[in-house]
C-alpha cells in the first residue's frame, strides 16, 4: 500500500443528481437506521443534530411566483485535498490521528474511541459535515436492541460523521475474500445506505476511478490538476456536475448534478460577474 | 528513568523536612525518641522503596491504559450484539403505499429495513417512515397489555377478562333488539381483518361500518359517481406524458408513495411533463415543469375553466363524449355560462391566458393525465373537486388508456364463507347507515339527543386527532358509552376508549396487504412476522375471532376459525400459494380492457363551491410534509429529526406566510393564529414559495400522547379548522378555514 | 545532609554532645534505611505485580467445561464449527443450532460437562453464554475471511494458540476497569510477548501488519 491517491486503488464516491432529488428524507433515515445515529427530544437545533446526510434546501432567491426549490444532501465530502493527495481539511488538523486519509478508498475515516473532542475538525471542515456528541447517546428502553453491530455506538464528548457506510465495504471485501477475488469489489457489492434508500434514484455511487462504474461516468472526472487552479483535481468534464466550493482545491469525492444553472451556482460564493466568466470552464478536454 | 526516581526522592526530603519545621517541641521530643528505634532515615528508606517499588511494577502503566480505554468505551454506551446477517422479505403496511419491504436481521433481532428489489410496487426504494419502521416496534408510547378504563385511569386486565367484557356489552345491545347501535371506524375497507371487523357487524346486525377519509375512499367515490358503483381509479403516471396535478403532492406522500417517487424521477428520461396547481411551492411544485399558483379552494373551478376551454376548441375527445350520460349538453351550458376564461381567472387568480395555454397544452398532449386528491389526498376534500379533475381525463379520453386513468372493479381476492344471519342481525343490517361518512356519522350523533350509537370499535383509526375540529370528534367520542380501541399505540382516540386491545405492530404480525391509492397495478402482499411478539398483544384478526366466539350464536357461527392464521389461509385460498411463496400476488396490471360509461350528472347538477368558513382576511391551508406522518399514528423519533427547523422549532410550529401577508410579523418571531376555532401560537417563516394571503400549517404534529421524541410539539391543525360538510356527498370539504395573525 | 541540618536547628533542647552521639547512631540508620529500602521495594514491587493482577481481573468460570481436543478429533477439523460464511463473514462460537447437528437429544459421552450442556442448555434451548477469551472491543472489526486460507493464509494458532490441544476450558478473566478479556493485553502483566498469540492489543495488529504489507494500515481497516 502506497501513499499514492491515483493508482490501483479504489477511489469511492458519489454523484447526486439535484433534479430527481425531492427532498424526501429517505436517505437520512437510511444513514440514521444504518449507522446507530442517536436521537434526542429536541432535535430541532440543526448545530447540534446529529446527521451524517443532511438535505439543505436551496432556493433561487426570487419573489414569488417566480421563486423555486432545490434540495442538497450533504454527507461527508471525503476530501483529497489540496492536488488530491490526501489532506483533508479534517485529517490535517486531528492531534490524536482520529480522522484518517484512506489512500486505498479515498474514504475519510473517523475513530470514535480515538477522538477526544476537541473539535478541530469541525472548524477545519468547510461542509458542517462533521458533529460533536455533546450528550451519551439514549434509546428508549428496549430500543437498544435494533442497533447494528457493524458500526459501533458512539459516547458524549467525541465527533462522528459519513464513513460512506464504510462497514458495507469491508462486507463487500469479506465477501471477495471469500469468493477469491479480493481486488475486486463489484460495484453492486459496495452502496451506502443513502443510495440504496433513495426512492428517486438520485444518487449514485461507486468507484470513481474505474471507467466502468456509473458514478464515473457520469462524472468523468479530469485526471488532470485544473490549469487555473492546479491543487483542483478531479474537476467533473460534464458541464452539467459541479462539486461544493471546488475553488478551495478540497478536491471533495461527493459531485452534484443540475441542469438548472442557479443550482449549481449555488455550489460556491461568487463575486458579481464572476460566475459568467468560469461556468463554462469543465476540466481539461484531453483525457488521461 | 532513573535520574527522574531520584529526583522524586529529592523532593519527598525537602517536604519532609518543612513539615518537621513547623511541628512542636514536645511532639519533636516524641518524635526524637521515636527515631531512636525506627529512625527518620529508615522510615524514608522504607517509604522510598515502597514507592519505587510499585512505581517499577506494572501498575501505573497498566492503569494508565486501562483508564484510557475505560475513558474510550462507557460501560453505559450499548454494544451491539453480532450474529449471523439475514435477510426476510415482508410488506409494509404503514401506509396504503404497500411496499415491499426486506429486513435485514441479526440471528434473529431486526436491525434495518430497506425497500425489496423486484417489488412490484416500489422495487428497491423505500420511504424514511418505512426505513424507520423499527422505532415503532420498540415505540415506548406501545401498549403493552390489554387495559380498562377506570375513571380517568387505565387499569391492566387480563385478555380473557377484556374479551368477556366487551362480550357482555355487545350482547345487552343485541337483547336490547338494536343491534345497529354498534358502529367500526377503520382505516380502510380493504384486506381480511378489515373484512372480518365488516363480518362481524354484519353478523351483529349493523351496518354501521365506516372508514376514514382516505385517497384510497376518494377514488372509489370519485368512480361510483362516474362510473357507477364498485369501481376505483388509478393512475398510470409511470407512463403518463404530461401529469396535471391539482395539488397532488406526488412527491410527498400522495398515493403509493414509493411507486409515485419513482415515477416521478423518471419523468426526466421519458421528457414527460409535470404542471402543478396549488398556492403554495411544494417540494412537488418545485420538483415540477411548472407551478400554477392557485387560489385556494378553486381547483375546481379552474378544473371546469379548462374543460370549457376545451370544449370550446373542440379538442375533446369525440369519440369518448359519445359514451357520456346524464346530461353532457346541461354540462357544456353550464360551462358557458359560469366558467369563461375571464370569470375562471377572476375565481383561481391564474391569467386567462395561461389556463387557455395550459387547457390546450393538456388537450393536446399524447398521454395526458389529470390527477386529483391535494397534499397526500387523505385531508378534506369536495366530490366537485375530484369529479371536475376527473372530467377532463374524460374529455380528452384517457379513460382505460396507457398513460391516463384505469377505471377497475375493486379488487376482490377474498373470499369469505357465506355468513350466518339470525331476525335481529337480519333487521338490524337493514337499517339506514347513520351517515354517508364517518364525518356525517360524528355530525349526527354530536346533534342527536338520543344515543344513535351505543358501542364503537376502532382499528388503525385516529378519529379524535385526524378529523377536523378534533376538539369536537373527542366531545362526540364521549357520547358513545362503549369504545374498544385496536390500536398498537396509545393515541389519542384510544385514551377515550373504556378497553384497549393492543395488536400486534406490522413486524409482528402475518396479514395480506393490497395496494391501492390510485396505484395503476394491483398487488397483494403479505406482511410477515419479523419477531416474535414484544409484548402481551394480540393480532387484531384473533381479537375479532375472539369477540365474534364469545358472542355465541351466529355471529360464532360466522367465525368458525381456529385463528386468524388460518381464517387468512382460507379466504385468500385462491391466491394462497402464490402469496405465501413469493410474498406476493399481482391481480392485475397493464391497462383495463373495457371502457366504462361516463356518468357527469353530478357535475351537470353545477354542485356549489365550498368556501372556507369564517371572516378573517388570511386562509389557512395544511401543509403535507413527507417527513410528518399525517394520519393518526405520530411519526418517527427519525422522522421527526429530520423535520427542518424552518417547520418545527422547540415545542413550536412554525407557519409559511408571504413577505406581502407579513405586515408587523417578523421571520422566525412568535404570532398568535387566531380561526374560528380557536388560537395557537405559531412561529413564523416568511416564504416567497407561499401565495399571498395564506398560511400554510404542517400536519403531523399536536400529538398529546406519551412519546417524548414526537408529542407535544406544535398544534394539530385539525384543531384550527371546522368540518365544512358537502351536500349530496357528505365529505368535508373544508380545505382550510379563514384567519389573523397578529404577532405575539 | 540538609535534613540533619534542619533537625540540629530544630532540637535546641537538646545538647551538641547528644547531638554527636545522636548522628553516630544514625550513621548506623544510614544502612539500616538501604537496607529498608531494598525491602520494602522488594516487597511492593513483588506485591504489586502478583496482587494487583488479581484484583484487577475478576475471574469467571465457563459456563461448563469444553475439551477442544475432542470435539476437533470427533468433527474432524476446526472449521466444522468456526467457518466462513458464504457472505465472507466469520461465525465465531457456534450456537446451540451449530451443536445440534451432533448432539441431538441424548449425551453422546460419559462426562458431567456434557450432562449440563444437555441438561441446562440443549433441552432448555438456551445459548450458552461463553466468555470468549479472544474478544476485541465493539470498535474492532476484524476481517477472518482477510486473514485466514481466503486472504493472508495465515495459521489460526498464530493468533489462538494451539487451543485445539486443550482438553479443559481455562477460567476466563475480565479486567474490571475496561471489560477487555485478559488475552487483549496478555497474561504477563508487564505485557512481555513471547509466543504470537500472547497479546492482542492494536500494536501487534500494526506490527504484522507493516511487517507483511509493508503498512500499518489506515484507521478504517481494523475500525468501526
Amino acid at each position: 500500500m502506497t501513499q499514492d491517491n491515483h493508482n490501483n486503488a479504489y477511489k469511492f464516491g458519489m454523484v447526486i443528481d439535484l433534479d430527481k432529488c425531492t427532498g424526501c428524507g429517505s436517505c437520512m433515515v437510511s444513514c440514521m437506521s444504518e449507522n446507530n445515529v442517536p436521537f434526542k427530544e429536541d432535535e430541532s437545533n440543526k448545530r447540534d443534530s446529529i446527521t451524517w446526510m443532511r438535505v439543505y434546501k436551496l432556493t433561487n432567491g426570487k419573489s414569488f411566483p417566480d421563486t423555486e426549490i432545490a434540495y442538497l444532501p450533504r454527507p461527508c465530502q471525503h476530501c483529497g485535498g489540496e492536488g488530491d493527495h490526501g489532506h483533508s481539511p479534517c485529517v490535517s488538523v486531528c492531534p490524536a490521528t482520529a480522522t484518517d486519509y484512506g489512500y486505498d478508498t479515498g474514504i475519510v475515516s473517523q475513530i470514535y474511541t480515538r477522538c477526544f473532542g476537541c473539535r478541530y475538525c469541525m472548524g477545519a471542515c468547510p461542509y458542517h459535515a462533521r458533529y460533536f456528541n455533546w450528550w451519551d447517546p439514549k434509546w428508549p428502553e428496549g430500543m437498544e436492541k435494533y442497533l447494528s453491530p457493524d458500526v459501533s455506538p458512539r459516547m458524549r464528548g467525541i465527533v462522528e460523521k459519513c464513513s460512506f457506510c464504510y462497514h458495507r465495504y469491508q462486507a463487500a471485501r469479506d465477501k471477495a475474500y471469500y469468493h477469491g477475488d479480493k481486488d475486486h469489489i463489484k460495484e453492486e457489492d459496495y452502496q451506502t445506505a443513502c443510495t440504496t434508500a433513495c426512492p428517486s434514484n438520485a444518487i449514485t455511487f461507486g468507484d470513481l476511478n474505474n471507467p466502468a462504474h456509473k458514478v464515473h461516468q457520469i462524472v468523468k472526472p479530469d485526471p488532470h490538476p485544473d490549469p487555473r487552479n492546479h491543487h483542483v483535481v478531479g474537476k467533473s468534464r460534464n458541464p452539467k456536475v459541479f462539486r461544493l466550493l471546488e475553488r478551495l482545491g478540497t478536491n471533495p469525492k461527493v459531485y452534484y448534478l443540475s441542469e438548472r444553472e442557479w443550482v449549481r451556482k449555488q455550489g460556491d460564493h461568487y463575486l458579481e460577474g464572476e460566475w459568467d466568466k468560469i461556468k463554462n470552464h469543465h476540466g481539461t478536454t484531453s483525457h488521461g | 528513568m532513573q535520574s527522574a526516581t531520584r529526583k522524586k526522592q529529592a523532593t519527598k526530603v525537602i517536604v519532609s523536612s518543612v513539615t518537621s519545621k513547623n511541628q512542636k517541641h514536645e511532639t519533636l521530643n516524641f518524635n526524637g525518641e521515636l527515631y531512636m528505634k525506627v529512625d527518620r532515615r529508615s522510615f524514608l528508606g522504607l517509604g522510598l522503596g515502597a514507592v519505587a517499588g510499585v512505581a517499577v511494577s506494572p501498575v501505573g502503566l497498566k492503569l494508565t491504559d486501562d483508564s484510557s480505554i475505560w475513558t474510550q468505551n462507557w460501560p453505559w454506551t450499548p454494544v451491539p450484539v453480532d450474529g449471523r446477517v439475514n435477510y426476510e422479505k415482508s410488506v409494509c403496511s404503514l401506509c396504503p403505499g404497500s411496499c415491499g419491504i426486506s429486513v435485514r436481521k441479526i440471528d434473529n433481532r431486526p436491525v434495518k429495513i430497506e425497500g425489496l428489489s423486484d417489488y412490484p410496487v416500489n422495487d428497491g426504494g423505500a420511504c424514511l417512515h418505512g426505513i424507520a419502521g423499527l422505532q415503532y416496534l420498540y415505540d415506548p408510547a406501545r401498549v403493552k397489555t390489554p387495559l380498562k378504563k377506570n375513571g380517568d385511569k387505565f387499569e391492566k386486565i387480563s385478555w380473557n377478562d377484556a374479551i368477556a367484557l366487551i362480550a357482555e356489552k355487545l350482547k345487552g345491545i343485541r337483547t336490547e333488539g338494536t343491534p345497529e347501535k354498534l358502529a367500526c371506524i377503520t382505516d380502510k375497507d380493504q384486506g381480511s381483518v378489515s373484512g372480518l371487523f365488516r363480518r362481524l357487524l354484519e353478523t351483529f346486525g349493523s351496518s354501521e361500518f365506516y372508514t376514514m377519509p382516505s385517497l384510497e375512499s376518494y377514488l372509489e367515490l370519485t368512480a361510483s359517481t362516474f362510473h357507477g358503483k364498485g369501481n376505483t381509479i388509478a393512475f398510470d403516471l409511470e407512463n403518463a406524458n404530461f401529469v396535471l396535478s391539482f395539488g397532488a403532492g406526488i412527491i410527498e406522500g400522495w398515493g403509493s408513495p414509493v411507486a409515485c417517487f419513482k415515477a416521478n424521477a423518471s419523468r426526466k428520461e421519458r421528457h414527460a411533463k409535470l404542471y402543478q396547481i396549488e398556492p403554495r411551492l411544494s417540494n412537488t411544485a418545485a420538483n415540477a415543469d411548472k407551478w400554477i399558483p392557485v387560489n385556494p379552494g378553486t381547483e375546481a373551478d379552474l378544473a371546469l375553466g379548462l374543460c370549457a376551454v376545451i370544449l370550446k376548441n373542440n379538442l375533446f375527445d369525440g369519440s369518448a363524449t359519445i359514451n357520456f350520460m346524464g346530461g353532457f349538453n346541461k354540462f357544456n351550458a353550464m360551462l358557458k355560462r359560469d366558467y369563461s376564461l375571464s370569470k375562471t381567472a377572476k375565481i383561481t387568480g391564474i391569467k386567462a391566458s395561461e389556463i387557455e395555454k395550459t387547457a390546450k397544452m393538456f388537450a393536446k398532449a399524447k398521454k395526458p393525465v389529470a390527477v386529483f386528491g391535494k397534499g397526500r389526498g387523505d385531508g378534506a376534500q369536495s366530490l366537485k373537486e375530484l369529479a371536475a379533475v376527473h372530467m377532463l381525463n374524460c374529455l380528452v379520453g384517457n379513460i382505460n388508456k396507457k398513460g391516463g386513468v384505469f377505471v377497475k372493479p375493486v379488487s376482490q381476492y377474498l373470499n369469505f364463507p357465506s355468513q350466518s344471519m339470525d331476525r335481529v342481525a337480519d333487521a338490524g343490517f337493514g337499517k339506514n347507515k347513520t351517515g354517508s361518512t364517518v364525518n356525517q356519522l360524528f355530525e349526527k350523533i354530536d346533534k342527536s339527543a338520543q344515543p344513535l350509537i351505543e358501542a364503537l370499535f376502532v382499528y388503525n383509526a385516529n378519529p379524535g386527532y385526524n378529523l377536523h375540529d378534533s376538539k369536537r370528534v373527542k366531545k362526540t367520542l364521549d357520547k358513545i358509552p362503549f369504545k374498544v380501541s385496536f390500536s398498537s399505540l396509545l393515541d389519542e382516540t384510544a385514551m377515550l376508549c373504556d378497553i384497549i386491545l393492543p395488536n400486534h405492530t406490522f413486524m409482528e404480525r402475518i396479514e395480506d396487504v393490497p395496494s391501492g391509492a390510485g396505484f395503476a397495478k394491483t398487488v397483494v402482499g403479505l406482511s410477515k412476522p419479523i419477531i416474535k411478539p414484544l409484548l402481551n398483544t394480540k393480532h387484531p384478526g384473533d381479537s375479532v375471532i375472539l369477540i365474534a366466539k364469545a358472542l355465541g350464536g351466529n355471529v360464532a357461527k360466522s367465525f368458525e376459525w381456529a385463528n386468524y392464521d388460518q381464517c387468512l389461509e382460507s379466504v385468500t385460498s385462491n391466491i394462497w400459494s402464490p402469496l405465501s411463496k413469493r410474498g406476493f400476488v399481482v391481480i392485475s396490471k397493464g391497462v383495463p380492457a373495457y371502457r366504462p360509461l361516463v356518468n357527469v350528472s353530478f357535475l351537470a347538477q353545477n354542485p356549489a363551491t365550498i368556501n372556507a368558513k369564517g371572516d378573517y382576511a388570511l386562509t389557512l391551508i395544511p401543509i403535507d410534509n413527507m417527513r410528518l406522518i399525517n394520519t393518526g399514528t405520530a411519526s418517527s423519533p427519525f422522522a421527526v429529526k429530520t423535520v427542518s427547523d424552518t417547520v418545527i422549532k422547540g415545542k413550536d410550529i412554525v407557519v409559511e406566510i408571504n413577505p406581502l401577508t407579513a405586515i408587523g410579523l417578523k421571520d422566525k418571531g412568535f404570532a398568535t393564529l387566531t380561526t374560528p376555532l380557536g388560537k395557537a401560537r405559531v412561529k413564523i417563516n416568511i416564504n416567497e414559495g407561499m401565495m399571498p394571503g395564506v398560511i400554510g400549517m404542517v400536519r403531523g404534529l399536536g400529538h398529546t400522547f406519551d412519546n417524548k421524541y414526537v408529542s407535544n410539539i406544535g398544534v394539530n391543525i385539525n384543531d384550527l379548522i371546522g368540518q365544512v360538510i358537502e351536500p349530496g356527498s357528505g365529505l368535508d370539504a373544508a380545505f382550510g378555514i379563514k384567519a389573523k395573525l397578529v404577532a405575539a | 545532609m540538609s535534613e540533619l541540618e534542619n533537625k540540629a536547628k530544630n532540637d535546641s533542647t537538646i545538647s551538641a554532645g547528644e547531638k554527636i552521639a545522636q548522628k553516630i547512631k544514625d550513621d548506623k540508620g544510614l544502612g539500616q534505611g538501604v537496607i529498608l529500602f531494598i525491602i520494602a521495594f522488594v516487597v511492593c514491587f513483588a506485591g504489586s505485580t502478583l496482587l494487583f493482577p488479581k484484583l484487577l481481573y475478576s475471574k469467571k468460570e465457563q459456563p461448563f467445561n469444553f475439551d477442544h481436543y475432542l470435539h476437533v478429533y470427533e468433527a474432524g477439523d476446526c472449521e466444522a464449527c468456526h467457518y466462513l460464511r458464504e457472505d465472507g463473514s466469520f461465525s465465531g462460537i457456534p450456537k446451540l443450532e451449530t451443536c445440534m447437528e451432533c448432539h441431538v437429544e441424548e449425551p453422546l459421552g460419559v462426562t458431567d460437562d456434557e450432562v449440563v450442556f444437555v441438561k441446562e442448555y440443549l433441552a432448555k434451548d438456551k445459548e450458552i453464554p461463553w466468555h470468549v477469551y479472544a474478544k476485541q472491543p465493539d470498535c474492532v472489526f476484524f476481517s477472518h475471511a482477510g486473514h485466514i486460507d481466503t486472504g493472508a493464509r495465515m495459521d489460526f494458532n498464530e493468533c489462538h494458540g494451539p487451543i485445539e490441544e486443550t482438553k479443559t476450558s481455562r477460567t476466563y478473566e475480565e479486567n474490571r476497569i475496561t471489560g477487555y478479556s485478559r488475552d487483549i493485553w496478555g497474561k504477563n502483566i508487564f505485557g512481555i510477548k513471547k509466543n504470537s498469540w500472547d497479546r492482542m492489543k492494536m500494536d501487534d495488529c500494526a506490527k504484522c501488519h507493516k511487517e507483511e504489507t509493508g503498512h500499518q494500515g489506515y484507521c478504517f481497516q481494523c475500525h468501526k
